[in-house]
């Protein structure tokens, strides 16, 4: 696909947030408290990052030692729930979602799902 | 670890406080929590803020998640407000109160005049190159000698001599594959280099859901100018014209990969 200018949809965003936990600037003082080096809390947010639909397309880090079970678990029960909607890349398989009674949105949000799967099925040639 | 404080100024980004919206609002938005975010300005710098007693912590995801997006939306509405903003990490917080923000403002204001002149009307932008794996095989395979050399010895070996032979054929796909990446990696680097203030060439992580890895390749940061968008995307356009190969080419974002440290 050609581009010629940067985008940023919603699945962008998800690579974005990750950025806050890490990057950005610190106060490096005793007026100031940044909580968000923490690993407990860390984890939680890297959860919640991963639990965006579209995260499957972006590797998220995680520290040394982390209770990758418990991510999962806290990432697994995730329902996404944003207003916006997801631009659908064009060639997305049907969405069978629509027939579940979901609304549209969540439909939508599926077909792309399924069609990251099917991608990823699709190059799941190793490294 | 955390601690409690009485009062506090959650802190989203630091902006050029002259610089003002063209209703000539003050700026004012809903924050995190549903609190006010307003900016405490003091000699023309201001501090995007709002009131905090603790720093944000919660065993729900959803919230979390909310919280995030509220932090980054606040920051891009600030950006779009005054400028480039130096955003800061989730869960900043300045212990004490706008008094307080604005005497860390003139202490720090030499500073903070130097990032924020440094920084004007440059973002960061982010971009993922993926290609097709099977075609990297294919070429590979079809314009490499050594693994055509291997290929006819597998089809005339016995079955223990061809697996053997398997292992080096695929070792060898391996080592040019990694080749043909770093080669990619390069160009895209010193293509850019002249575009860019700074650039990052980005660890490919793992995926955390075990779901696959990302199937893109390589992937950099870097901060740029917004008028070398176009050039950045002439670039980019030459390399996504190659087969196989996508681009995803995203930004503007606040610089928060090339946001510096405060020492107070």
């Amino acid at each position: 696909m050609r581009e010629t200018g940067p985008t940023r949809s919603q699945s962008d965003l998800a690579e974005m947030l990750e950025l806050l936990l890490d990057k950005g600037v610190v106060i490096n003082a005793d007026i100031a408290v940044t909580v968000g080096e923490t690993e407990l809390l860390g984890v939680k947010l890297r959860a919640a990052i991963a639990s965006f639909e579209t995260a499957a397309k972006y590797g998220l880090e995680f520290p040394e030692g982390t209770d990758m079970k418990r991510v999962e678990d806290a990432a697994g029960v995730e329902e996404l729930a944003e207003e916006e909607t997801v631009p659908v890349e064009s060639g997305g398989g049907s969405s069978e979602a629509n027939d579940d009674g979901e609304n549209d949105e969540e439909a939508e949000e599926a077909s792309e799902a399924d069609e990251d799967a099917e991608k990823a099925e699709a190059k799941h040639d190793g490294d | 670890m955390v601690e409690a404080f009485e009062e506090g100024r959650y802190l989203y980004c630091v902006v050029d406080a002259d610089a003002t919206s063209e209703t000539g609002e003050p700026f004012s938005m809903a924050g995190i929590d549903d609190e006010t975010v307003s900016v405490v300005a003091e000699n023309g710098i201001g501090a995007v803020v709002q009131s905090c007693e603790s720093p944000y912590d919660t065993d729900d995801l959803e919230l979390v998640r909310d919280w995030l997006l509220t932090h980054q939306e606040v920051v891009d509405a600030a950006g779009e407000t005054f400028g480039t903003p130096l955003p800061f990490r989730f869960d900043t917080i300045l212990k004490g109160d706008d008094d307080r923000v604005r005497t860390w403002l003139t202490d720090q204001r030499e500073t903070l005049e130097t990032h924020l002149a440094d920084f004007a009307g440059h973002w960061e932008y982010r971009v993922g190159v993926a290609w097709d794996g099977e075609l990297v095989r294919e070429e590979l395979e079809s314009s490499d000698d050594e693994l055509a050399d291997l290929r006819d010895r597998i089809d005339e070996a016995s079955e223990g001599t061809a697996f053997l032979l398997e292992k080096q054929y695929d070792s060898r796909i391996r080592d040019l594959r990694q080749a043909r990446k770093e080669s990619l990696t390069s160009r895209l680097r010193e293509n850019l280099e002249p575009l860019v203030r700074e650039i990052d060439v980005l660890d490919s992580h793992q995926n955390v859901l075990g779901e696959g890895s990302s199937d893109e390749v390589v992937q950099v940061a870097f901060l740029a100018h917004e008028e070398r968008e176009a050039d950045i995307g002439t670039v980019l356009d030459d390399i996504a014209a190659e087969p196989g190969i996508e681009v995803r080419f995203t930004g503007p974002w606040p610089p928060y990969s090339f946001a510096p440290e405060l020492d107070a």
